[in-house]
């Protein structure tokens, strides 16, 4: 009782600050709170990129970047009113709709995604049917729908041990290197490059990707949507909240644009964000996320509804959702404004002829 | 059979009372399921799900059992070694500590590396680290905390050092090398399900509260919990009734409160 006491006095506070805060919205700013789903890395560049370049500062509006970690979910933080704007993978994000958390996609920023299953050449696994019989690694934590999804879907039951041993890894390489697994789960732009970071004892070079077999989730047709922006749908409706989320997105969306024209800069900006990780790592990072940005053939931040129904209907099939989400679980318009006014601002928000570059991979990620 | 009604009524009717309260304030406020489960919601999961939580509870029971074993021998042979030379314990005694100090965080990725990370060994080392040093510490307590008077005794009837350690030293340190016992039963288990966070096997608690947090499904993860509760438990009331076995003759033993 007393905790809903608190919560609600909480509420009129948070009410009568928004009141004031919009009642000397000339001039002053906003204060909004973005929730990442990970440490500060270039998966976030735009965010950081914006907050850098003043283009959130140019909208009105003062927005606090947390990090994220994997003891933190964003769709808690963000439904128990910890922040405004929170970044999640679409089916985490449903699934905690359908436990009653009343959020909203607002702007699905990365059109594909980015796991894959990686192996090395001697194991000779070239397709899910290979896994048949094998160790094969995943995080958990939520990231696993894809790789069962590809299971089932070649016949393999992610849940008999006489089918596949399944091993939860942890959040690096050790167990491929270490040959304790003989598939990884890993994303394009952080744990494969991972491995080519690393030294090969048996020649003391770097790992090449012939080396390695890789298996795309977009490839086998099992891809789900990932990084998205989401907020509460109780706080969208508040007067004047959907001004504020549009005006948010437009200067994320200048922020990405900025970082798929500006590499060397952005790649300097997430550094001085504080992220942890090596320059040559983050310059590969940001290369890859922007090849999972770009082309975003409606422009950024727009669902894709074939990719939206396949991510929902594997959701549903292996059991990550209950039932089907409605088609309420995202809207279009709020992305589309903010992209419509920076394309009027000569901006290209189609990125229709990005190219993923060669960058060259350091030893260590330095 | 009264008397031992009246002895567990309160932690009943408490245990009750928090019960119906919890329920109903989570109806009442109709607060979220993934802030607070219902304990209905939770005693529902717990049937629904009760294979897949069953073989996950018996694996990371085997991981805490076998842990517990490894360590607590390793534990009560340095403890004697010490506690009968004392070169042996300024030697042995910084490494102890030592190991007591190494986080499970930084410990659990390297014993997966050796060990294997599919193989219950790795966690069992895990435990074994965890429970090593409360056993160890109590147990040279026990050996070496003697009455002097009996000491004198057994030493005027020229007894040898082995009788001294068999007959005086041994049944002193039970009631200590018990208590730590007890302690050590839950802490295994605590040690166990945390190693799980650090990768291998899918079928553990550890891995399912991960997952089925993770889908925001926080019903079936508190029914994990109060599997691991109960699994708790029951290995430490194992370890009590080794006790009463063990040291009939003592206080713990024969006081009704304790």
């Amino acid at each position: 009782m007393r905790a809903t006491r608190v919560f609600a006095l909480g509420m009129v506070a948070a009410l009568v600050f928004g009141a004031c805060a919009g009642a000397s919205a000339p001039g002053g700013t906003t204060k909004v709170r973005l929730q990442l789903q990970w440490v500060a890395q270039s998966q976030f560049a735009g965010y950081y990129a914006a907050a850098a370049k003043g283009y959130y500062k140019d909208v009105g509006l003062d927005v606090e970047i947390k990090q994220g970690g994997p003891d933190i979910v964003p769709q808690q933080v963000v439904a128990s009113d910890g922040a405004e704007f929170g970044i999640a993978w679409v089916p985490k994000m449903l699934a905690s709709r359908e436990a009653g958390a009343d959020l909203v996609n607002i702007a699905q920023v990365f059109q594909r995604s980015g796991t894959l299953e990686v192996s090395f050449k001697a194991k000779n696994i070239t397709k899910p049917e290979d896994w048949k019989s094998k160790k094969v690694g995943t995080w958990g934590f939520g990231n696993e729908p894809e790789l069962y999804a590809a299971m089932r879907k070649a016949g393999i039951d992610p849940n008999k041990a006489s089918d596949v041993t399944i091993v939860k890894q942890p959040f690096d390489m050790s167990l491929l290197l270490n040959d304790q697994v003989d598939a990884a789960q890993a994303m394009i732009y952080n744990e494969y490059a991972q491995v080519l970071e690393q030294k090969n004892p048996k020649t003391g070079q770097l790992y090449q990707p012939e080396e390695l077999n890789v298996i795309d989730f977009n490839a086998v047709g099992t891809a789900m949507l990932q990084d998205h922006i989401f907020v509460r749908d109780s706080w969208l409706k508040k007067s004047g909240n959907e001004d504020i989320a549009t005006k948010f997105l437009q200067a994320s969306f200048k922020g990405w644009v900025f970082c798929r024209d500006n590499q060397t800069e952005c790649v300097d900006i997430v550094l001085k964000a504080g992220t942890t990780l090596g320059k040559g790592h983050m310059t590969w990072q940001l290369n890859e996320i922007n090849a999972l940005i770009w082309p975003s053939p409606n422009g950024i931040g727009q669902v894709d509804k074939a990719a939206w129904d396949q991510t929902a209907s594997i959701s549903t099939t292996y059991e990550v959702l209950k039932s089907k989400p409605s088609d309420a679980a995202y809207r279009n318009d709020l992305a589309k404004k903010a992209a419509d006014a920076l394309k009027s601002s000569g901006a290209d928000v189609v990125g229709a002829s990005y190219k993923k570059a060669k960058v060259a991979v350091t030893a260590g990620g330095n | 059979m009264s008397r031992r009604l009246r002895q567990y009524l309160p932690a009943a009717a408490i245990f009750v009372c928090v019960l119906a309260g919890w329920e109903l304030v989570v109806r009442a406020f109709s607060v979220k399921q993934f802030l607070l489960p219902a304990p209905s919601a939770i005693v529902g999961a717990l049937l629904e799900h009760r294979d897949e939580l069953g073989a996950a509870a018996a694996s990371t029971l085997y991981e805490a059992v076998g842990g517990f074993a490894i360590g607590g021998v390793a534990a009560i042979a340095v403890a004697l070694a010490t506690a009968r030379w004392t070169t042996a314990r300024s030697a042995l005694m910084p490494f102890a500590i030592a190991a007591n100090s190494v986080p499970i965080i930084a410990f659990a990725p390297i014993m997966n590396n050796w060990f294997g990370v599919l193989n219950p060994l790795s966690k069992m080392m895990v435990v074994a680290v965890l429970v090593f040093f409360p056993i160890m510490i109590n147990t040279v307590r026990g050996l070496t905390l003697v009455d002097p008077a009996s000491l004198e005794l057994m030493r005027s009837y020229a007894a040898s050092e082995l009788g001294i350690l068999l007959r005086l030293r041994i049944p002193n340190s039970l009631p200590f090398v018990l208590t730590a016992l007890k302690v050590s039963a839950t802490l295994a288990l605590i040690g166990a399900i945390v190693a799980e966070y650090f990768g291998g096997a899918q079928s553990v608690l550890g891995q399912y509260i991960i997952t089925e947090a993770a889908f925001f499904r926080f019903a079936n993860a508190w029914a994990a919990v109060v599997v691991a509760s109960a699994a708790s438990i029951a290995f430490f009331v194992i370890i009590l009734a080794l006790e009463r076995l063990a040291i009939p003759w003592h206080a713990s033993a024969r006081s009704p409160d304790a």
